[in-house]
């Protein structure tokens, strides 16, 4: 038995392994196929002041190797979680981290002041590509970046902030040392690439939304790519994601430098997704005489050095 | 609701475009009518396909598609032996309230394999008409299973098996004949059910509708698969639905 929890910010998670957001709602439909708690952390449903019933359906398209989907931030609000979900989701033992959109910065101010000390860790979204008013404005150039990160730590002062971090940017290790030059704790990478599925009979784009975020397996070099620039640029923790179906895909995150791991798409195409990576992640480190999971992060050589 | 490691016995073609496939399991299922599965294919495929159970028979389910992309395609091209990850049984399924006597199956397209599943589980104990729309002769099907019904009205697009008419207009016949169900299960496309809808109202009829959406997770968590409701609200598809009271949902 390899020893795999991973500590981010000074939070110990039982392992690098965290359900991503918008693919998991708050835990609870997963908890009916197992016990969540296994699970190092759930990043939650995206989440905003006030509820928002989202985009027009079809919100999903799929590709080959990738899915794309435009949910447009459908969430019951802030208080809503606090209310029915969030003493639920820490009683599962789980790693509880909310992840939260806004409009504004005072809208992420407000946010993350309300969340503040209820939750473990919090995720910021400012890179939802399928919603105007969903942070994106935020999350392109590396100025806005450090300054809606200033705002959100200005309310999450007792919280570890994550700040979740576009790949349809110029260049994403400047946002992030930008992210972590405005107070984050952490950043996590890749969000969803922009991209466009279209229904050739129609003519028209297979989502209501004409563009989608696209995920999946096929978008796994791009974010392990990323992950390692990233991880070279900053001085705090890395959460990589993009594509993680199995153990070893995992893996290639860690030695490109990230402390965890998010698993999203995957959860969809097998919903014992990440039991069965973490069961995997142990063997191979049995396999391969690792004691510790999180001696592998960073440990990327590159070729011709 | 569990994933289940599914045998594929048998896969063929029913109709005209449409396909039926017998998967065998290891252990005893207990699925409701209108319930479904979300069948993984594999491969480049990364969601899974959500598609009504037509039949539980023992330890053997039966699902039929339309051959409408990539993923059934392939699930058509699959012989017997194959295994896949079917994650069943999902939804809500429909149901019959102990005082409704009498029910109406409205159908069309695909959505005539959910009624079978209905007719399958109230047969004997409900006087059941079932109203079935096809597009023409070659996309029949079912009629062994629908024929086993009180009554069986099959009508065509193009009149070329049965009278020329939609599904909802052969329902409108009935009840002008005096035929008034005590409850109406429905589905199909959605103009098809908007009609009913239209009828149901108009005629004070109780009516619940399967709607079909594209899915992501198929278990509720990630809200791809919303419907409006006439409250305002948004009902998830996989999860609050398929089925729903008609007049609780906006079509």
């Amino acid at each position: 038995m390899a020893n795999l929890s991973v500590n981010l910010c000074g939070i110990t998670l039982k392992n690098p392994v965290i359900a991503a957001s918008g693919t998991f709602g708050f835990g609870r439909e997963f908890h009916e196929l197992y016990d969540i708690g296994q699970i190092g952390g759930v990043s939650t449903k995206g989440m905003t002041l006030d509820p928002r019933l989202g985009n027009p359906v079809p919100r999903i398209a799929e590709s080959r190797g990738v899915i794309l989907n435009a949910v447009g931030l459908q969430n019951p609000g802030v208080e809503h979680f606090i209310q029915e979900d969030l003493e639920w989701l820490k009683s599962t033992g789980t790693c509880v981290i909310a992840n939260v959109a806004g409009k504004t910065l005072e809208d992420y101010e407000k946010i993350c002041a309300r969340l503040d000390g209820l939750v473990d860790m919090i995720e910021l979204n400012i890179s939802c590509p399928n919603v105007k008013s969903g942070g994106m404005a935020f999350g392109i150039k590396p100025e806005t970046v450090e300054e809606v990160t200033a705002r959100a730590k200005s309310g999450a002062k007792h919280t570890p902030l994550i700040v979740k971090l576009s790949p349809n940017v110029e260049n994403i290790a400047n946002n992030a040392l930008s992210a972590e030059r405005g107070g984050a704790d952490c950043v996590s990478l890749i969000n969803t690439l922009t991209g466009m599925a279209i229904d050739i009979e129609r003519r028209r784009p297979i989502i209501a939304n004409n563009t989608g975020g696209v995920s999946g397996a096929g978008v796994k070099p791009i974010a392990v790519r990323m992950t390692y620039e990233v991880a070279q640029a900053v001085k705090i923790p890395v959460i990589g994601m993009g594509g993680i179906t199995c153990a070893e895909d995992a893996i290639e995150f860690l030695m490109a430098g990230a402390t965890a791991v998010q698993v999203g798409t995957a959860n969809f195409t097998d919903p014992y997704a990440m039991p069965k990576i973490i069961k995997d992640l142990n063997d191979w480190c049995d396999k391969h005489g690792v004691a510790e999971l999180s001696s592998l992060t960073g440990t990327l050589q590159l070729n011709g050095k | 609701m569990k994933d289940y490691l599914a045998t594929i016995v048998k896969n063929e073609k029913i109709a005209e475009n449409i396909h039926a496939v017998t998967f065998a399991l290891d252990e005893d299922i207990k699925v409701r009518c209108g319930q479904f599965g979300n069948i993984s294919v594999g491969g480049v495929h990364l969601l899974r396909r959500p598609i009504a159970i037509c039949k539980v028979e023992g330890r053997e389910v039966t699902f039929c598609y339309q051959i409408k992309g990539d993923g059934t395609k392939k699930l058509k091209d699959m012989e017997a032996g194959t295994r896949l990850s079917v994650l069943m049984p999902l939804g809500n399924g429909f149901f019959v309230e102990e005082e409704e006597q009498k029910i109406a199956l409205v159908g069309g397209g695909v959505g005539v394999f959910p009624l079978i599943s209905v007719l399958r589980e109230y047969y004997g104990k409900k006087h059941i008409s079932a109203y079935i729309g096809y597009r023409n002769k070659a996309a029949v099907c079912g009629v062994d299973e629908f024929g086993k019904a009180d009554t069986f009205i099959a009508v065509t697009d193009d009149g070329s098996y049965g009278e020329k008419m939609n599904a909802v207009q052969a329902f409108e016949k009935a009840l002008l004949a005096g035929n008034r169900p005590d409850v109406v299960l429905a589905c199909g496309p959605t103009p098809m059910l908007r009609a009913l809808k239209g009828v149901a109202e108009r005629e004070n009829l109780s009516c619940y509708v399967s709607l079909e959406e594209r899915m992501g997770c198929g278990i509720g968590a990630c809200l791809v698969c919303v419907c409006d409701l006439t409250d305002g609200k948004k009902a998830r598809v996989c999860k609050d639905g398929p089925v729903f009271n008609a007049s609780e949902v906006v079509l």
